[in-house]
């Protein structure tokens, strides 16, 4: 039985209409997020190729604009590399693309010296394993501002690109939360909700990269870990293929986006979003990509103030 | 009468140093949260691998001294409880202020709050009970045999300074009146399998059931779902799907035979009006 199935099992047994994913009611042009390789790009037109094995091309609006690390002309993205376009129009007309982004989440485990630059290791959480990352010398600055506690134990947030040489950190996304990962500050008494607000941050390691979401509070059952279950908001159990409504406060976008992984390391952050105006704490959700773009989040940034409805 | 109410304290004496070992075995046991033992204190002063080992060590200890404090009057005991407690109080001042974000773990888990002038408190009104049972070695079985109505009074001024001077009671009471909701309270599943096997819902849906285990089982919110395969009554291969709700003494169940498309072949009549946390 597939994890999808449970969602219309549930509706039926309980007598309530099964929801459907995708965006609900959007407010303003649609957005499509489309992701693939880049087969070829310049000043008006980008040709994509899915993951599928279809081609896309895509117009390039001439207020377009792409980011690889820094903010780069259009024309400029190189054959082969990996893009998330943001689109209008049904898909056709491309206005944001990040080129070989990566998000960089994790728990500190080695700090190594590398000339001016720093290797970084991090344990990304049960399902994701370990990764390395390069912080080059320009980016330590503005990196080490937001993690004051630089060091094994600490949590790490960063959003890079993914190169040949391997990962390299950019930008902060967040402010580092002032505890140890192993210390999530518990939840305050806030009894039974339906909506939550809080911070939606995005990922790549949220299943295999198509619409869906990671989320903190399974049963350790359920995700095979024995990390899960752990938040610093007062979140209720959900499963694998519920679903979440998820709100972009920033742009009033709405979409119901289901559950496919656990998101134990995202339960460990108990910080804040400061995109429009500042969120309460915690993180609700982990995106996948396309989930984030197609809400108007932007890669770049990180994370977004939301209000997530349950279940 | 001195001599009364220091005998008195040898009973709260030993129900301390039980509840503490004990609570200490069960945290060390079952080490419900990662790290959770890094939290507490003493155990949060040595390296990682030595912390569940000196979490039993120091509860092996309090048991040992509540033994020899509940049948004996040997010096031993009353000399270590002594010891243990002065020790204690100056573990927790440097904890104070070494880590003054650990718990003082005195009872395992449940003292996960920050150690504060209360805690510390306790620990010399320990010592100080503990040097009142070195002044009179009278067993705690002993006292308890032979109450008088001032030595129950004594000890219930003693139980009394120990409770003010405890803030897991004030977590305790925090607890019961804020319980979290159903929806965040964790649930075993074969807790909800067992209010399903004894509800009229399965009983009624028994016969389309065809397999003796269930293929999938999930939580969401306050409800457990559970799909056993079975056939319905054209003998057609349907799930049979059971949503338990976790909260109640009698809780509701609902079932419904569910075809391959995902129309319901047959549902449960409504009963009482059940909640469903709108999405």
């Amino acid at each position: 039985m597939t994890i999808s199935r449970r969602r219309i099992l549930s509706a039926a047994v309980l007598g309530r209409p099964a929801a459907e994913p995708g965006p609900v009611s959007p407010e303003g042009e649609r957005l499509t997020a489309v992701a693939g390789v880049v087969r070829d790009a310049g000043p008006h037109l980008i040709v994509v190729e899915t993951p599928g094995g279809e081609e896309e091309r895509l117009i390039v609006a001439p207020w377009a604009t792409a980011w690889q690390g820094a903010a780069i002309e259009p024309g400029e993205i190189p054959s082969g590399a990996t893009v998330i376009v943001r689109a209008i129009r049904d898909g056709k007309i491309a206005e944001r693309i990040w080129v070989n982004p990566v998000r960089i989440t994790g728990t500190i485990v080695s700090i190594t010296p590398d000339g001016k630059d720093q290797v970084v290791e991090l344990d990304c959480g049960p399902h994701r394993g370990g990764r390395e990352v390069l912080i080059p010398y320009r980016a330590s600055g503005r990196l080490r501002v937001r993690h004051p506690k630089f060091e094994p134990g600490y949590l790490f947030d960063a959003i890079g690109e993914r190169t040949a040489e391997g990962e390299i950190a950019r930008l902060p996304a967040t402010s580092q939360p002032p505890y140890r990962a192993s210390a999530v500050p518990p939840p305050t008494y806030g009894g039974a909700q339906s909506h939550i607000s809080g911070t939606v941050v995005w990922s790549d390691g949220v299943g295999d990269g198509g619409p869906g979401a990671a989320y903190p509070m399974l049963e350790r059952s359920e995700s095979g870990c024995d990390t899960s279950g752990i938040s610093c908001v007062g979140l209720p159990y959900l499963s694998r293929g519920s679903m979440l409504t998820v709100r972009n406060v920033c742009t009033g976008r709405t979409s119901v986006v289901p559950i496919v992984a656990c998101g134990c390391l995202a339960g460990r952050f108990c910080d804040r979003c400061v995109e429009c105006g500042t969120s309460p704490r915690g993180r609700i959700a982990e995106l996948s990509a396309v989930s984030f773009v197609e809400l108007g989040g932007e890669l770049d940034k990180g994370c977004f103030n939301a209000r997530v409805g349950l279940g | 009468m001195l001599e009364t109410i220091a005998a008195a304290q040898t009973p709260p004496l030993v129900l301390l140093l039980v509840l503490g070992g004990m609570a200490k075995v069960m945290t060390a046991h079952l080490d419900t949260e990662p790290n959770s033992l890094g939290r507490l204190g003493p155990t949060a002063l040595v390296p990682p691998r030595w912390r569940g080992p000196v979490m039993y060590i120091c509860a092996g200890g309090e048991l040992l001294l509540a033994a020899g404090l509940a049948v004996s009057s040997a010096p031993l005991f009353r000399w270590g409880a002594l010891a243990f407690f002065a020790i204690s109080t100056y573990v927790l001042l440097d904890l104070r202020r070494r880590r003054p974000d650990v718990g003082c773990g005195c009872f395992g888990e449940a003292s996960d709050r920050p150690i504060g002038w209360r805690t510390i408190g306790r620990a010399v009104v320990l010592s100080a009970m503990s040097a009142g049972t070195v002044w009179v070695p009278v067993p705690a079985l002993s006292v308890l045999s032979g109450m008088s109505g001032t030595t129950a009074a004594a000890m219930a001024g003693g139980l009394a300074v120990l409770a003010l001077l405890s803030p897991e009671l004030d977590d305790a009471v925090t607890r019961l009146r804020y319980r979290a909701p159903c929806e965040q309270r964790a649930l075993p599943e074969s807790v909800a399998l067992s209010r399903l096997m004894a509800s009229a819902a399965w009983r009624a849906h028994a016969p389309f059931v065809t397999g003796d285990r269930p293929v999938d089982s999930w939580r969401e919110l306050c409800w457990r779902f559970f799909v056993y395969p079975g056939r319905g009554p054209g003998g057609e291969e349907v799930d049979v799907v059971f949503a338990v709700y976790l909260s109640g003494r009698r809780p509701p169940v609902r079932a419904a035979l569910v075809a391959e498309d995902g129309t319901v072949v047959v549902a449960t009549p409504d009963a009482a009006p059940v909640p469903v946390t709108p999405g």
